[in-house]
């Protein structure tokens, strides 16, 4: 512990002398009490003084078994090209957080110019990026965290980046602390800032605290909240921002300060458009400033095709370590095309959707291209729909017979198993095979029931559950997906022995089929998120993503703890409880976690699969082609 | 005939509102837009659905929103279109202006090819009814138009980008390789040439003995990877095509024509030592003035000739000069194929228009972007290829067997006058309504191939509208190449009005 407190000391000292003064040294030593708790959640320092106090990830990463970026101590860069494609959407600018630009494909592109305090690992966990700063929790009651950016963190044209670009960053959020509550019942209503993001806003009505151009600021939660880790990461330059709206960096800040809507209302009008790129080419590299390894300027070979490719350049302002390839080129090239863009040479990386031809031709290209299987976090389920005069309702013995049915292991084996050999039936709705919490949490949750079919206790069951034979049950999907019919049929040709007759009741629009509640059995898939609390609303009564109605009282009361709480035993425990409840009382059963396939050239080093959405390029600053 | 041009007008506007609320409907009832959003577990993704919903006007009724994009539309009669935004919110206007420049690229080399080499194969299989040739182009064409576009393309890219690009890097051709390549060369020519046995025997072993040598050659001296013309080639590439002209326009007895090609080639020498620096270093502005110097010595040649005979002598100048220039320049690219394979080893992409970050001399820019069309060019050309030579061939069948045509026989005018005067202008008639049709087709049919191929053009904006369920970029499509056939079909009636005086009214 005092250890702990004598960094967040260092730290203070560090920090105030950037500071005129400092008013955030004062909240960090009154809370230096509470740090102790802090210990398992709180970011490892870079100083040299608090080396100790991250143990846990610490240490995870020099053992080798670590999920976040390893150490390679690249000091220079090499003058080559390494292009990559996820797939045919085109780059729509820098700020990927607009609603009309949040996408996967698009991130892939705007993750690379920008930098933040944190990033997810391959198998989803939360790794602080200590090049850019670090951050702490000083107090958990009210929750208080003290984020201390970089001495060295600057945007590309030498601004630091400091308090102003998260003050923009938390008035961006739309809080309604600034602009009052969205009206209701209003469909037409348009926020200021056009972001996908509202959390910061919602849950800090004060945002963060801190000086004009100072390097650290703190953020005071009104209630606990559990995804506080995720919630500050990388920001935009808040002084491009005000310079393109005709103010000062500090007449910006006053502005958000004072609330003044009307005066922050041109930086908006810029955030909402000043960023992205409509016309398809270049921005200029001194507005879509970047402050990550990569740069738009066209001076480091940053290029712009339309419809074909963005190729970056490297940002000769950052800080951190240097990427290890010069230029990475992202093709705008469609799934199909990938294998033999790949083995011509033309893409040097690809992630094309994995199917059985795809892993086919990729291991067809021989020794000289690598191919990378694993799972994604995003996972294919059954519900079941509980509304009145489904067979499930108010008969747990009716969702049993069906459980006991449904040929989980076959599908894998059959659906799956080609793609990816070693997928596995998935027993958890909220914990990924791949976790390292899996097996700890599955043996909690569940006995292993359902791993085989019964279709002796599946008979019994149905008997008890006084279903007539021939009971009607259509399994619910969105159309064109060819995986889905054969899951189907598997379902129908184990089921339809039992005493069901299962009926294919696939539909244009998976939304259509969820909302018309024409199933009694719905079959899609969650992508998976990495938050604490963000699959909640799956479980709770009336959550939007209930689309069957199931009504637990112990699963809610379980979500209502996890969302309050910050300690991580809590929540794991509580977490087993919903699952408990959701195995025991038959909520849905997961099936498999889909497969994800990346395939590249073997003279390229440090390609790492990544699960989560960030995808492979998650560390496309270390990739390097041997020599 | 302005009340039949109105007319066609009126009807052609009908079918185009018709078909397109009928478009507009099938799309958006074709699926859910907002289902990828459905599916995510993500904090943000009821922003995300509320934002698509404020985007596509999802709250809306169907008729509704194609009223917005109806009422978008019709501000083109002012030249202010509004196709509205694509559920991301990008600017339907521009990506439709980018995605056609793409598309047209893609496909005008293609269509001038498909027309230029179906047309005459179709007339050379005509005139050669029942040859070997005739039966090899009809298998030919049966067989290609029949083919899946799809896996034409995917084949192409595997023999002609990956592994000839495994080829290229140390080329080579085998003994086996060389033989077959010349017993077809051989087969080719003879049918093609056709006459009696023994004239056959003797084109065949000629040919084969000529390619062999060829090729031999060529491997020795590591040509694949070092070609070059050199100017006695150019020469003689622009004094056969010169021959070839005079030849076909007025035969072997007027010698004035003859001379004028003949000149045409010498003077193109001398303005290839004169204009060196130019052609080795140029830029396209140089290229087109370098053209036009050309074409317009190439015009005084013709007068100075000319005679009587002024206007053709002048035209065989201006098609011996324009090839004298394709060939010059084709020496170029030749010459400039080595340093092209320096900076881009394997020299043919299976994707995109060009190669990412190319930098080099501007012959070897002229190749990378060049030789991306190569291949899907072959797909276009082939398929298309194959109804012009059909077309082209019935049509020359007939025509040949009308009364007029065995008159011109009659009075004892050679088989060129008659094949090229009497018979080819009258076949040609209906092919202008294919031909219409068919560039029209084209635009909207290159989905297939663009996508394999990677180029964002028409095809995927298309594609990509249907798969989000987002009618902007489908109508888009639809604007183009809907007015696009319509258009077209209306100019073949005119055209065809205008060539045939019999149905003008």
């Amino acid at each position: 512990m005092a250890i702990v407190a004598a960094g967040a000391l260092v730290l203070s000292a560090c920090t105030s002398g950037t500071s005129d003064d400092d008013p955030t040294t004062g909240d960090s030593a009154a809370t230096e009490d509470d740090s102790e708790d802090a210990d398992d959640t709180a970011a490892p320092d870079d100083s040299d003084a608090t080396s100790d106090a991250g143990e846990d990830e610490g240490d995870g990463e020099e053992a080798g078994g670590t999920t976040g970026k390893p150490d390679l101590g690249i000091t220079e860069t090499k003058q080559d090209n390494i292009s990559y494609s996820v797939g045919a959407d085109e780059w729509a600018g820098l700020n990927a957080n607009t609603s009309v630009t949040n996408s996967v494909y698009n991130a892939v592109i705007s993750s690379r110019l920008s930098s933040g305090f944190q990033y997810f690992g391959t198998d989803g966990t939360i790794y602080p990026d200590t090049d850019f700063g670090t951050y702490e929790v000083t107090s958990e009651d009210p929750l208080t965290v003290e984020y201390t950016i970089s001495d060295d963190a600057v945007w590309e044209d030498g601004t630091p980046i400091t308090y102003n670009d998260y003050l923009f960053d938390w008035v961006s959020n739309n809080p309604p602390s600034v602009f009052g509550e969205p009206p209701a019942d209003d469909e037409d209503f348009v926020p200021a800032f056009d972001n996908v993001a509202t959390d910061w806003g919602l849950y800090v009505p004060d945002g963060p605290q801190g000086e004009l151009n100072g390097k650290t600021f703190t953020i005071e939660y009104s209630d606990p909240y559990p995804d506080y880790e995720l919630l500050v990461g990388a920001s935009f330059p808040a002084h491009v921002a005000a310079e393109q709206s005709g103010m000062t960096p500090e007449e910006l800040v006053t502005a958000i300060q004072e609330k003044d809507v009307d005066a922050i209302a041109p930086a908006a009008e810029f955030w909402n458009t000043g960023w992205l790129s409509p016309e398809k080419t270049l921005p200029d590299p001194a507005i879509a400033q970047s402050s990550g390894p990569y740069s738009v300027d066209p001076a480091g070979g940053a290029e712009w095709s339309v419809g074909e490719y963005v190729t970056l350049g490297p940002n000769a302002s950052y800080w951190g370590p240097p990427p290890a390839t010069s230029n990475l080129t992202f093709r705008f090239a469609s799934p199909e095309t990938h294998v033999q863009a790949l083995s011509n040479g033309d893409i040097n990386v690809v992630e094309p959707q994995a199917t059985v031809d795809t892993v086919q031709q990729i291991q067809a290209l021989g020794d000289a291209f690598v191919l990378d299987v694993g799972e994604t976090m995003t996972f294919e389920h059954v519900d079941y729909n509980f509304a009145e005069g489904s067979p499930w309702a108010d008969n747990l013995a009716a969702r049993e017979a069906f459980a006991f049915c449904l040929p989980r292991q076959q599908i894998v084996d059959n659906l799956v198993k080609p793609i990816d050999e070693n997928a596995v039936v998935m027993n958890s709705r909220e914990v990924f095979p791949f976790q390292e919490n899996y097996e700890d949490h599955v043996a909690k949750i569940y006995d292993g029931r359902y791993d085989e079919v019964d279709l002796e206790q599946a008979k019994a069951k149905f008997e008890e559950s006084g279903l007539e034979e021939g009971t009607q049950v259509r399994i619910g999907y969105g159309e064109g997906n060819q995986r889905r019919v054969n899951e189907v049929a598997l379902i129908k040709a184990s089921c339809d022995q039992v005493g069901f007759e299962i009926v294919d009741a696939s539909a244009p629009g998976l939304g259509d089929v969820l909302a018309s509640g024409d199933w009694e059995i719905a079959l899609f898939a969650w992508a998976g998120s990495g938050t604490v609390t963000g699959s909640a609303f799956w479980y709770e009564i009336d959550g939007p993503g209930n689309f069957g109605g199931w009504v637990n009282q112990a699963a809610d009361d379980a979500w209502g703890v996890i969302s309050t709480t910050l300690d991580e035993e809590v929540q794991a425990e509580q977490l087993a409880i919903v699952e408990t409840e959701a195995w025991n009382d038959l909520h849905s059963i997961p099936i498999f976690s889909h497969p994800g396939v990346v395939g590249y050239d073997a003279t390229i080093d440090n390609i790492i699969k990544n699960a989560t959405q960030t995808q492979a390029v998650w560390n496309a600053e270390q990739w390097v082609r041997q020599d | 005939m302005l009340r039949f041009i109105l007319r066609r007008l009126g009807v052609s506007a009908l079918i185009l509102f018709l078909g397109s609320v009928f478009l507009f409907f099938i799309t958006v009832l074709s699926g859910d837009p907002l289902e990828d959003l459905r599916e995510s577990r993500e904090r943000t993704a009821p922003q995300q659905m509320e934002a698509r919903i404020r985007n596509m006007n999802l709250n809306e009724p169907w008729y509704v929103r194609y009223w917005i994009w109806l009422t978008g539309v019709a501000r083109c009669v002012t030249l202010n279109c509004d196709l509205g935004t694509d559920s991301r919110g990008a600017d339907i206007g521009t990506a439709l202006v980018n995605a056609a420049g793409s598309t047209l690229r893609l496909v005008t080399l293609a269509t001038i090819l498909a027309i230029i080499i179906g047309v005459t194969l179709g007339i050379l299989a005509a005139i050669r009814q029942y040859s070997g040739f005739d039966y090899a182009v009809t298998f030919a064409a049966f067989l290609f138009f029949s083919l899946p576009v799809f896996w034409v393309a995917v084949l192409l890219k595997e023999y002609g980008a990956i592994r000839f690009n495994n080829w290229i890097a140390d080329p080579a051709i085998s003994l086996t390789a060389t033989i077959v390549i010349a017993l077809l060369v051989a087969f080719t020519l003879a049918s093609l040439l056709g006459g009696d046995m023994r004239r056959r025997l003797v084109t065949g072993g000629v040919s084969a003995v000529v390619a062999f040598a060829a090729i031999t050659y060529f491997d020795s001296v590591g040509w694949w990877r070092q070609p070059a013309l050199g100017l006695p080639l150019i020469i003689l590439v622009a004094a056969a095509a010169g021959i070839l002209l005079t030849y076909v326009a007025v035969g072997r007895s007027n010698r004035k024509i003859f001379y004028a090609a003949l000149t045409t080639v010498a003077a193109g020498a001398v303005g290839w030592f004169v204009f060196n620096g130019w052609i080795v270093t140029p830029t396209y502005p140089l290229l087109l003035l370098m053209f036009g110097i050309s074409i317009v010595a190439a015009i005084v040649i013709g007068w100075f000739w000319g005679g009587w005979d002024r206007n053709i002598a002048i035209w065989v100048s201006i098609g011996t000069a324009t090839a004298f220039a394709f060939a010059t320049a084709l020496d170029q690219l030749l010459r400039n194929w080595g340093p092209f394979l320096e900076r881009k080893p394997r020299p043919i992409s299976t994707i995109g228009s060009g190669s990412p970050n190319f930098s080099g001399p501007f012959w070897t820019g002229v190749w990378d972007w060049g030789v991306q069309l190569i291949l899907p060019t072959i797909v276009l050309t082939v398929i298309s290829l194959a109804g012009y030579s059909r077309y082209t061939r019935a049509s020359m069948l007939e025509t040949i067997r009308q009364d007029y045509v065995r008159t011109a026989r009659s009075k004892g005018l050679s088989e060129r006058v008659v094949i090229s005067k009497h018979a080819l202008r009258n076949a040609l008639i209906p092919i202008t309504t294919i031909v219409a049709f068919d560039f029209a087709g084209l635009i909207g049919g290159a989905v297939v191939t663009e996508t394999v191929f990677g180029w964002k053009g028409m095809g995927a904006m298309f594609q990509e509208g249907l798969q989000r369920v987002d009618p902007g970029p489908v109508m888009a499509f639809y604007l183009v190449t809907g007015t696009a056939a319509v258009f077209m079909n209306m100019m073949a009636d005119i055209a065809y009005a205008f060539l045939d005086p019999r149905i003008r009214t």
